[in-house]
């Protein structure tokens, strides 16, 4: 700790800090524009300049270390003076006439910063120079002519998402935001999490789906965790009039610090299926509305006519509480399955190695982000569980190695060092990497094994020898042997084991053990929730005679059920996830349903009395009776 | 002590401004009571007194000669020239233009707009005043006090105008600046 004196008061702070967190530690405001408490300190906007004694100009907070004994003043006279000037200079740049702008009244920092500062005029005029506009992108329009150049968009892109699609042409005051090499933005390399969208303090990055729906300040700002995946990022949804304006990621969330996907951020405002707003059942062929009670009654009537082939599906989108009741009403009355729609496709091997050895022997994404090293098998990564892929692109710069082990032509062989290609078990390759590394000299006999180039190979073990803080990654199609292969490589090198589980609650419904596979039954209970069934499911359940479907949305299931039950989406639902690293998350109803349209837990617990079963309720008791891949935190 | 004199006009802006001033509702008779109302768009008088005023309003930016003129004719006649709205202190609305090619503004609203039959054209009349660049009224002539705001609220112009009224300097701040 270090002492230094602000505007005459006197603290202790840490060393190695900017004086700009100081200053906030000390609880002192420093206007900024191009600074982001989650991006590397920039420099670039100078509103943040400070009085630092000594010093013979002024000096930009966000770049400058505190020293022992520093005096600061961030606010006199010449500060202001100096403030208002560089603001003149950045209004003067381009077009920030605020009436047609989509952030003005509120949304634009640059604005507010102009305020704060008491500005009722522009003391210099702008030049009108004109700068192109990309509309390109489907969820993201870019207005060069509103951007002040911070970088934050840049900086996003690279440091917290490691995507390196944005960066800037041209210098000085032509200096233009861009795609790639200059190719418009939907047609770029971006993979549309949106966080530069998030992080834009002016309206040149504007969200097209939540642009005029209303301000920060007219919306209501709800906490919740994000059903998309098994990360289970933190995410804040602003809600105007009940509904939903705009989904960010949390920044004071530990897990994902802001940043959140395409699925968390855009999918749920471009949602386009049919919502089912009425039970219905089905009459001469047809869906029909009828009321609650006549679906209830036929939806019990044709379970127990069914009742020695029944079956159960639910989503692993849903709460723990839906999981853990349908298990109950389903156990109870002797259905032959009880799962999720992906069968356990992601966790039944892990749980299955977990049970057998009596550990958790799975890290937490914490690991993740620190490693020096990243083994990835399965590039699925990229495409649904995008955050975690992104703790391990945005590494990558910064000197994290990564190997990947495929089959296939890989999505990630431009990022990484080394591509493992074998058509050989990905377990087979696992084992031989552990091989190769502890006998060097016979790389080329081991690769020969699994018909893959002993350079690749080679090269491998070379960087997993020198990593420190070695991770491997398993994507979906994990194999018991896979996973006792990837357990021992990692235990010989001192790494960690992370695996992507699937669906929001994969693993509260595989420490549930609804985990097995779908059979053929006569009747099915499925609790879609707002899943989009998959065609594997949507075959499965061709078979089944009597269909009960309890869902938000049209789909191929709702459509040839007998009953349907309309249920609350994500928005609307509360309930606990369990994410993949085993950290027991609350999602908060962000909106409230329509009028008729109940919570699936509602609906099993309906039919449960109507079967005369009681529901325990003890969901957290029933998580940790199976021992998981993972330490779990509930 | 006489009443200060207040004059009032518009320019290149959309009248929104003295809508709003008229927006005061009761709290224009207390202006009246303060301040004698001289020229104003609203009133019969349409030019400041030749004598000056103490404080002259401008609506709007200056979009061409005509404008121009009547800038001038206020910063000479008034004591203190208060800029009001976003048009007269930044160019607003009317400055998209600025990013265009004029001829082509032109073209496109008299010629090209989908409400335009084949008679439209340009207006060419000898005796129309000669379109310039949009700008803020303190890029032609001085301005004392700058009003942003579009339009700025009844509220912000009663307490300007009842601050001049009495003598006082208006200083806007915090809630009071509003520049859309």
């Amino acid at each position: 700790m270090i002492q230094v004196t602000i505007d005459g008061k006197e603290y202790e702070v840490p060393e190695n800090i900017t004086v700009l967190q100081a200053a906030r530690l000390a609880g002192v405001t420093i206007p900024t524009l191009c600074d982001h408490p989650e991006l590397t300190p920039y420099g670039g906007c100078r509103l943040c300049l400070v009085e630092v004694e000594g010093a013979r100009t002024l000096q930009p907070s966000c770049t400058l270390p505190v020293s022992p004994n520093m005096k600061i003043k961030t606010d006199n006279e010449r500060i202001k003076e100096v403030r208002k000037f560089v603001l003149s200079l950045i209004f003067s740049e381009r077009n920030h006439f605020c009436p047609y702008c989509q952030v003005s009244g509120g949304d634009c920092e640059l604005q507010n910063s102009a305020y704060a500062q008491g500005m009722t005029h522009w003391p210099l005029s702008p030049n009108y120079t004109n700068f192109p506009v990309d509309a390109s992108h489907k969820y993201i329009v870019l207005d060069n002519n509103r951007c002040i150049l911070c970088r934050r968009c840049t900086r996003a892109c690279s440091e917290l998402v490691g995507n390196h699609t944005l960066g800037i042409e041209e210098r000085g005051s032509n200096s233009m935001l861009t795609a790639d090499f200059g190719v418009p933005l939907g047609e770029s390399s971006c993979v549309s999490c949106g966080m530069c969208v998030t992080l834009c303090p002016t309206g040149a990055l504007i969200d097209r789906w939540s642009a005029y729906k209303g301000h920060e300040d007219q919306a209501v700002k709800t906490k919740s965790v994000c059903t998309a995946c098994s990360v289970g990022c933190g995410i804040e949804v602003l809600v105007r009039d009940n509904n939903v304006i705009r989904v960010d990621g949390d920044f004071e969330h530990p897990l994902n610090r802001g940043v959140v996907c395409e699925f968390g951020k855009f999918s749920p405002m471009v949602e386009d299926r049919e919502r089912i707003t009425s039970p219905m059942i089905r009459k001469d062929g047809k869906l029909v509305p009828v009321s609650w009670d006549e679906a209830l009654k036929a939806a019990v009537d044709g379970l127990l006519a069914n009742k020695a082939s029944l079956g159960a599906l639910v989503s692993s989108r849903l709460p723990v509480e839906s999981l853990s009741a349908a298990k109950d009403l389903f156990t109870e009355v002797n259905a032959k399955f009880i799962t999720t729609l992906e069968e356990g496709a992601a966790t039944a091997a892990l749980s299955a190695y977990a049970e057998e050895n009596h550990n958790a022997f799975e890290s937490k994404l914490e690991k993740l982000k620190a490693a020096d090293f990243v083994l990835v098998f399965g590039d699925e990564i990229l495409d649904d569980h995008q955050v975690a892929g992104f703790f391990i692109k945005r590494n990558l710069s910064r000197g994290t190695r990564m190997v990947v082990i495929t089959h296939h032509d890989s999505k990630l062989k431009d990022r990484a060092d080394v591509i493992l290609a074998s058509k050989a078990k990905s377990a087979d390759v696992m084992a031989a990497l552990a091989k190769g590394f502890e006998n060097q000299q016979k790389i080329e006999e081991i690769a020969k094994a699994i018909s893959a180039s002993s350079e690749s190979l080679a090269a491998a073990v070379k960087l997993l020898s020198a990593a420190n803080w070695p991770v491997v990654v398993l994507g979906s199609d994990v194999s018991a042997d896979l996973v006792r292969e990837a357990d021992h490589l990692m235990k010989k090198v001192n790494g960690s084991l992370i695996s992507l589980k699937g669906g929001a609650n994969s693993l509260a419904a595989a420490q549930l053990h609804l985990d097995g596979p779908i059979t053929e039954t006569a009747a099915v209970f499925a609790a879609l929730g707002d899943e989009r069934p998959s065609q594997r499911v949507v075959q499965k359940l061709e078979k089944a005679q009597f269909l009960v479907a309890c869902a938000s949305y049209a789909s191929p299931v709702s459509a040839r059920a007998n009953v349907v039950f309309p249920v609350k989406n994500w928005a609307e639902t509360e309930g606990h996830y369990l994410n993949l690293d085993g950290r027991l998350q609350s999602a908060q109803a962000c909106v409230s349903a329509r009028e008729g349209v109940l919570d699936t837990l509602e609906v099993i617990q309906a039919l449960a009395k109507q079967f005369g079963v009681k529901l325990t309720g003890s969901w957290k008791k029933e998580l940790t009776k199976r021992q998981a891949m993972v330490a779990l935190e509930i | 002590m006489a009443k200060p004199k207040i004059a009032s006009d518009w320019m290149c802006g959309c009248a929104g401004c003295h809508m709003s001033l008229l927006d005061m509702d009761e709290r224009l008779a207390l202006v009246a009571e303060l301040a004698d109302l001289r020229s104003t768009p609203i009133t019969d008088l349409k030019e400041p007194d030749e004598g000056g005023v103490d404080v002259g309003v401008l609506e709007g930016g200056i979009n061409n000669t005509a404008n121009e003129e009547v800038a001038h004719k206020f910063r000479k006649r008034c004591k203190i020239l208060v800029a009001l709205g976003d048009c007269a202190v930044f160019g607003g609305v009317p400055a998209m233009r600025n990013f265009f090619d004029l001829q082509d503004s032109l073209r496109r609203a008299y010629v090209e707009a989908e409400s335009v039959d084949e008679s439209g054209h340009i207006p060419d009349d000898p005796e129309l005043a000669q379109m310039t660049k949009v700008r803020a009224i303190q890029d032609v002539v001085k301005v004392d006090y700058f009003v942003p705001g579009c339009p700025p609220s009844a509220d912000v112009i009663f307490y300007v105008l009842s601050e001049l009224a009495q003598g006082r300097k208006p200083e806007l701040k915090d809630d009071l600046i509003q520049w859309h």
